[in-house]
């Protein structure tokens, strides 16, 4: 079912659970006492089990939410924190230089304007610019996040980079050119960003192109081995 | 007996000797007179006899002694006509200001009141975080202490730069004294850091003020 903002949701549509209270997932806002209105327009996935309700988009402008993942860009250095661009016309985000692996005041991360970072955010509210990590807080371990060096980044749509990041989430792209041998590593910015990066450059691009046509054409999982083969066809 | 005091003065007219008077608010001194700096009425205001011991048997007073001690003359001032005068925030005063913008170290905020007076003209205030509480000064966030449209009870800790007052909630009775919750209603404040939304039940952090 399709909703744009502002409709009314029919309320057999929404699950009822005995136990759990109704989860508002993105794009719903609750008006006590009853009334749940759709804030974004796409389509209303109900999840009974959960006893969750939440829109589905694909597109749109990213905004940051805590916790997300995302690949951010370097666009210059203040005093204490870096400048990161998520996505563009948007003010930057603020990543502390202490928020790295093994950083002190004394050995700064040296980011060049320009630069790709993999990070976390840790706060993002409408009043304040969003913030952003490299380390895990508690462990103070980088786990995997940290600036990204060499290999190409491309614009995905949002949902398409929601669903990279799910676990089913019916991308098999990556696991078909695995399968044919490429070696390759990737990262998925929830702010609709794919790098990939491999030691053979006809990779990065048989990758990239994989991702972002899969995106374009809305490919479902048959579509997208096919297009596998073809872009494999044409590099080799 | 010198001459009176003229009741009202322009500015430059000459309103008595500093031997007889003390110079207060719109006059100045200028050879050993107190002269008027602004157009109005003169007021004339007696001294407060100071409390002093009831009997001193060793003291040794003169006659003019009672002159020559500031404390005893009376105090010249000069204030425009229909116009009270403008207060300014000073050093010490507790003010009531409105949040206006978060950053991340500080809180911009615009003074509204000083004690009883509400101002004419608005000045922009900042709490830093390191003033926002007396303990834990390092661990503040200043969205769980503040957010825009806070009406903030703080005191002048400082005249500042040109730009800003700086401000400071760094005691029990100040802190944020209203709040509008996210859904758009006025909040009650429930503990020295949480507001709470008495129609949909939702509580927000504030740093809260004391109420009396």
């Amino acid at each position: 079912m399709f909703v744009l903002p502002g409709d009314i949701i029919d309320p057999s549509f929404v699950p009822s659970h005995p136990k759990k209270a109704l989860r508002l997932g993105p794009g719903l806002q609750h008006a006590p006492p009853n009334d749940i209105i759709p804030t974004l327009a796409g389509r209303l996935v109900t999840d009974h089990q959960k006893n969750a309700i939440r829109i589905e988009t694909a597109t749109g402008r990213y905004v940051p939410r805590v916790a997300e993942l995302v690949i951010g860009t370097v666009q210059r250095s203040a005093a204490e924190s870096f400048f990161v661009t998520l996505s563009d016309y948007t003010a930057p985000a603020l990543l502390p230089h202490l928020s790295f692996e093994s950083a002190t005041k004394k050995t700064r991360p040296q980011l060049a304007p320009g630069s790709l970072v993999y990070a976390r955010v840790t706060m993002a509210n409408k009043h304040m610019d969003a913030e952003l990590e490299c380390v895990h807080p508690s462990t103070g371990k980088s786990e995997g996040l940290g600036p990204l060096t060499g290999g190409m980044v491309y614009d995905i749509s949002l949902g398409f980079a929601r669903r990279l990041m799910m676990p089913k989430g019916g991308i098999v792209v990556l696991d078909e050119m695995e399968s044919v041998g490429l070696q390759f590593e990737t990262a998925t910015g929830r702010n609709g960003k794919f790098w990939v990066n491999s030691e053979n450059t006809k990779t990065v691009i048989a990758v990239g192109r994989a991702i972002t046509e899969s995106d374009t054409q809305s490919l479902g999982a048959e579509g997208q081995r096919k297009l596998v083969r073809k872009i494999l066809k044409e590099m080799s | 007996m010198a001459a009176s005091v003229p009741s009202t003065a322009l500015p430059g007219a000459i309103l008595g000797s500093t031997s007889r008077f003390n110079a207060g608010a719109g006059t100045h001194i200028y050879e050993g007179q107190v002269v008027s700096s602004l157009m109005g009425h003169v007021a004339v205001a007696q001294p407060v006899k100071p409390a002093g011991p009831a009997k001193r048997l060793n003291k040794i007073t003169s006659k003019d002694a009672r002159n020559d001690n500031g404390a005893s003359l009376a105090t010249l001032s000069v204030t425009r006509h229909g116009q009270k005068r403008e207060v300014l925030p000073d050093v010490g005063n507790i003010v009531l200001a409105k949040v206006l913008r978060l950053m991340p170290r500080q809180a911009i905020v615009i003074i509204q009141q000083v004690g009883d007076t509400v101002l004419q003209t608005e000045w922009q205030g900042v709490i830093r975080t390191q003033d926002v509480r007396a303990t834990e000064k390092d661990k503040v966030k200043i969205y769980e202490s503040f957010r825009p449209g806070d009406i903030v009870k703080a005191q002048v800790i400082s005249l500042g730069d040109q730009a800003n007052y700086y401000l400071s909630t760094a005691s029990n009775e100040l802190g944020v004294i209203m709040a509008t919750s996210d859904a758009g209603n006025d909040m009650v404040p429930v503990s020295w850091k949480e507001y709470k939304d008495p129609e949909t039940g939702s509580t927000e952090l504030r740093k809260v003020a004391k109420p009396n």
